[in-house]
């Protein structure tokens, strides 16, 4: 639990925590076999009905007051069991905030009133995708005019868009400037997914390549402005990929704990050791240091305090990072079995390094950071 | 110039014989080393080019969906590109490949796959062990099945056991062996020894025809009765356990061997602490120098297999580099983007000396110093490939063994043991920390490109992590780097006392 969450955010934490180890625990490995193995539908069914997919919805539709502080401790505890599903709870909560930021109430309203599942609230998005990547690729282009768009072309790594219905897909528009959102019906015609991307973590978080062969797109806010609603929508959740990492990072060192207490080397506990223990001191650190910086960024952002753009990508970028050395250490103290399905360390190893692509490359991330203080804004 | 008076400084730490080794090799390398080193290389690339890609991917995405499949496809193949014994000597009816050239084939192997790389040079990882133990008669009959097998077209592959459920770290060490939970127990009986208990993460388990097994005669002293016994697949009382589902290397099969009442019979015993009574060492250091002579050897071989993966994902990061284009321009030509692509060749390069100077202390001090000998290097060369029945007669007498043994396990002092071991160690851990942060700045540099499979960088990463675990973690190989290159000269210095 994130140290400066305040009451409410904790009862939602050990409410989320409990649905976690009641219904992430068993299965998980079986589900990371995904694209081999089935897709975890009836567990997203049971997020829907804890309501794990309408945080950042309005709070008259049924969201939270504090909505990224909601999401980044729900996130939190998600990921310290399976990563996977918090990619999915992710990807819609980005989704929602696009949808937000482009200043469709409508769009949204729609899905909460019409009744339904789970699928009502499914949206798919590129969510790995970052702004220069979309920029630089003209690979879907929408045709047409007033309302009325065919979208042509190839949509690379969209989260969820073999499951969900919809899906909100970053097109250029012939003739004009920047590029724009629709949203697509991903069950239609004219829509076509590839095979489930295989990659390197959160298995269940399903990803495909889209072919879109004219697809009817409905514009969402402002044609040309996909960019800025994309870039304020990433600053608000920046934070949450740092509350993914940092859930991981507790389910690794949890795990490596518990072993180096029970595993015997050299005639004694291997806690005992005092390299073992500087591992473990480090991983510890890293993990408290992940909890405080997600917690006050979240804050920061849900308070609109000064700076709280650059707290929110600071955590998004710093937290995985670090996420990245502790999961390798949290492997490396299982030894021979940390390489193994069989601890769950292996998978938070990928985990960690995939959710660091969330919202673009590192890289991309740290310069856009950088950007920004360029920019204007008080790097200190 | 160097004057008489210099030896004094000269004795100072760091030792002169220890930093220089490349150099202090140098001179003693047959020429013929170069071309046979290019030989090695460009076979490697041939075998990349025309077997190991066309076949890795798909080899692994179906091992992801059926982590029990035994790929003997591909070492068919192997075996009938002649790898399996191409680092045999002559005169044992091997292809006779020196030793040295193996690193750079290794690395350009594992620069394309190295969970094929592993399978393919995996196999030297029981002949280390078997070497090791310098019993030139069972060598000699276990080479010559390795042969037969690439004559039948049925590879018969070799494996180590070493690692018990109880005992990884502990194995490795003779200061932790003492103290270490082990269960494999040979008990000498009449006409050999009758084994009982387990072994895990045997690489190559589930293909091997003959496994050395490393066993102890008494479990409450284990570091002082090793034995060493070549176990050949289905004798009686020897079976699989389960077969490991691992995050990387899933071609590479690694699993468990069980032992219930399995008979060893007294000639497939390659060493036992009794088969070395003559020698100057005691049991417990002949035991570890035993292992250090199949670490000096295995260690700098897992460097070569990281530096490959490190090269694979530089590779395949620059060429994502060279046709992506950010804000207008390729990303090659982004300042920070070629940085980073240096740092990544610096870690390539890096890796590789490690595991080059590795290889030239192994032939100064180590295992391959025989062989590395002109002319013994060069007589081997000429040597029929077909062993000459009076070298066969001379290989299988005791005494052969016993001078052999003599010759080289006490001609070995400790000071040189401790030079390979701590090279091997540092090659081992250096690499593969190298490999593994060049694997991260690939994703780094990719995004989630890096993460999809068809773009191998992945698939690096997961298969390097292991290789900072097996021969011993890289926290044991720097204790061992501790113990043999700096405790030496440090009296207030205390191993494994923590």
């Amino acid at each position: 639990m994130q140290a400066t969450v305040s009451e409410d955010l904790e009862l939602i934490g050990r409410t989320c925590r409990e649905f976690a180890d009641r219904e992430l625990v068993e299965g998980r490995e079986e589900r990371d076999r995904y694209p081999f193995g089935p897709p975890f539908e009836r567990t997203l069914e049971k997020a829907f009905e804890v309501g794990l997919f309408s945080i950042m919805l309005p709070e008259e539709a049924g969201g939270s007051p504090d909505p990224v502080g909601t999401l980044c401790v729900i996130l939190d505890e998600i990921c310290r069991v399976d990563a996977s599903l918090g990619g999915i709870v992710f990807t819609v909560a980005l989704a929602q905030e696009l949808i937000h930021q482009a200043g469709e109430p409508k769009a949204i309203k729609e899905r909460t009133s019409s009744g339904g599942g789970c699928e009502q609230l499914l949206t798919a998005f590129p969510s790995f995708t970052d702004r220069c990547e979309i920029e630089r690729s003209t690979a879907l282009r929408a045709v047409g005019a007033n309302g009325d768009h065919r979208l042509e072309g190839l949509a690379e790594y969209v989260v969820l868009g073999g499951m969900a219905r919809r899906a909100l897909l970053p097109a250029r528009i012939d003739g004009g400037d920047g590029w724009s959102l629709f949203m697509v019906d991903a069950g239609g015609d004219a829509v076509r997914a590839g095979k489930p991307v295989l990659s390197l973590g959160m298995h269940a978080c399903p990803a495909v390549d889209l072919e879109l062969a004219g697809a009817p797109g409905r514009l969402i806010g402002e044609a040309g402005r996909g960019a800025g609603y994309l870039e304020a929508a990433a600053d608000r959740l920046f934070v949450a990929i740092g509350a993914m990492a940092s859930g991981v990072m507790k389910g690794s060192f949890d795990t490596a704990f518990d072993y180096a207490k029970e595993r015997v080397q050299g005639g004694r506990e291997i806690v005992g050791w005092s390299e073992v223990k500087m591992l473990l001191a480090d991983m510890a650190l890293k993990v408290k240091l992940a909890d405080m910086l997600v917690g006050e960024a979240a804050r920061a952002v849900d308070r609109g305090a000064g700076g709280w753009t650059l707290a929110s990508r600071a955590a998004g970028v710093c937290v995985p990072e670090m996420a990245r050395d502790v999961t390798s250490n949290g492997v490396q103290l299982l030894g021979g079995n940390g390489f193994m399905k069989d601890y769950g360390q292996e998978k938070r190893f990928r985990d960690a390094r995939q959710l660091q692509t969330l919202l673009g490359s590192s890289a991309m991330n740290r310069l856009a950071y950088i950007e920004k203080v360029v920019g204007g804004e008080p790097a200190c | 110039m160097f004057d008489r008076s210099d030896n004094g400084v000269m004795a100072r730490e760091p030792r002169f014989e220890e930093i220089m080794c490349g150099l202090l090799q140098s001179g003693k390398v047959p020429r013929a080393m170069v071309s046979e080193t290019r030989e090695a290389v460009a076979l490697a690339r041939r075998f990349s080019d025309e077997v190991v890609r066309p076949h890795s991917l798909e080899l692994d995405r179906r091992m992801q969906e059926d982590p029990t499949y035994i790929p003997w496809d591909f070492a068919r193949d192997a075996n009938r590109w002649g790898f399996y014994t191409m680092w045999l000597p002559r005169f044992l009816g091997g292809k006779g490949m020196s030793l040295p050239t193996m690193g750079p084939f290794f690395e350009e192997l594992c620069a394309c796959d190295s969970t094929l790389g592993l399978l393919t040079a995996g196999q030297y990882f029981g002949f280390s062990i078997l070497l090791a133990s310098w019993n030139l008669r069972i060598i000699q009959r276990i080479v010559r099945d390795v042969i037969e097998g690439e004559r039948t077209g049925e590879p018969c592959i070799l494996a180590g056991a070493v690692t018990e459920p109880q005992a990884g770290t502990d194995v490795e060490e003779m200061e932790l062996l003492s103290r270490a939970k082990v269960n494999c127990h040979a008990r000498k009986v009449k006409g050999g020894y009758l084994v009982n208990g387990t072994k895990i993460f045997i690489s190559l388990a589930q293909m091997a025809t003959w496994t050395m097994l490393i066993a102890y005669e008494d479990l409450h002293r284990p570091e002082e009765t090793v034995v060493m016994l070549a176990v050949k697949k289905g004798t009686k009382g020897f079976s699989l356990g389960r077969m490991e589902n691992k995050m990387g290397q899933k071609a590479c099969p690694v699993g468990e061997l069980i032992f219930e009442d399995c008979f060893i019979p007294d000639e497939d015993v390659c060493y036992s602490s009794e088969q070395v009574r003559h020698l100057r060492r005691g049991p417990k250091e002949s035991a570890m120098q035993l292992i250090d002579f199949v670490v000096s050897n295995t260690r700098p071989g897992v460097g070569a297999a990281a530096t490959g993966v490190a090269r694979g994902a530089y590779e395949q990061a620059l060429r994502f580099a060279c046709e992506t284009e950010v804000d207008g321009k390729l990303l090659v030509n982004h300042e920070w983007a070629q940085c980073l692509l240096a740092e990544m060749y610096k870690n390539v390069a890096l890796a590789r000396m490690t595991y080059m100077e590795g290889t030239y202390v192994n032939g100064l001090y180590g295992i391959t110093r025989l062989l590395s000998i002109k002319p013994v290097y060069y007589l081997d060369k000429v040597i029929p490939e077909s062993t000459p029945r009076w070298i066969a007669g001379l290989l299988d007498s005791d005494s052969a063994t016993r001078w052999t043994r003599k010759f080289l396990l006490d001609g070995q002092t400790d000071e040189q043991i401790a030079r390979t071991s701590g090279w091997a160690s540092l090659s081992k851990f250096a690499a593969s920390d190298l490999a593994l942060d060049t694997c991260e700045k690939a994703i780094e540099l990719m995004g989630h490109a890096g993460t999809r499979h068809e773009y191998r960088v992945e698939k690096h990463l997961r298969d390097i992590k292991v290789m900072q675990i097996f021969e011993g973690t890289n926290q044991l190989n720097r204790l061992n780097l501790f113990k043999c290159m700096i405790a030496r000269s440090t009296q207030e210095a205390l191993i494994f006392s923590d």
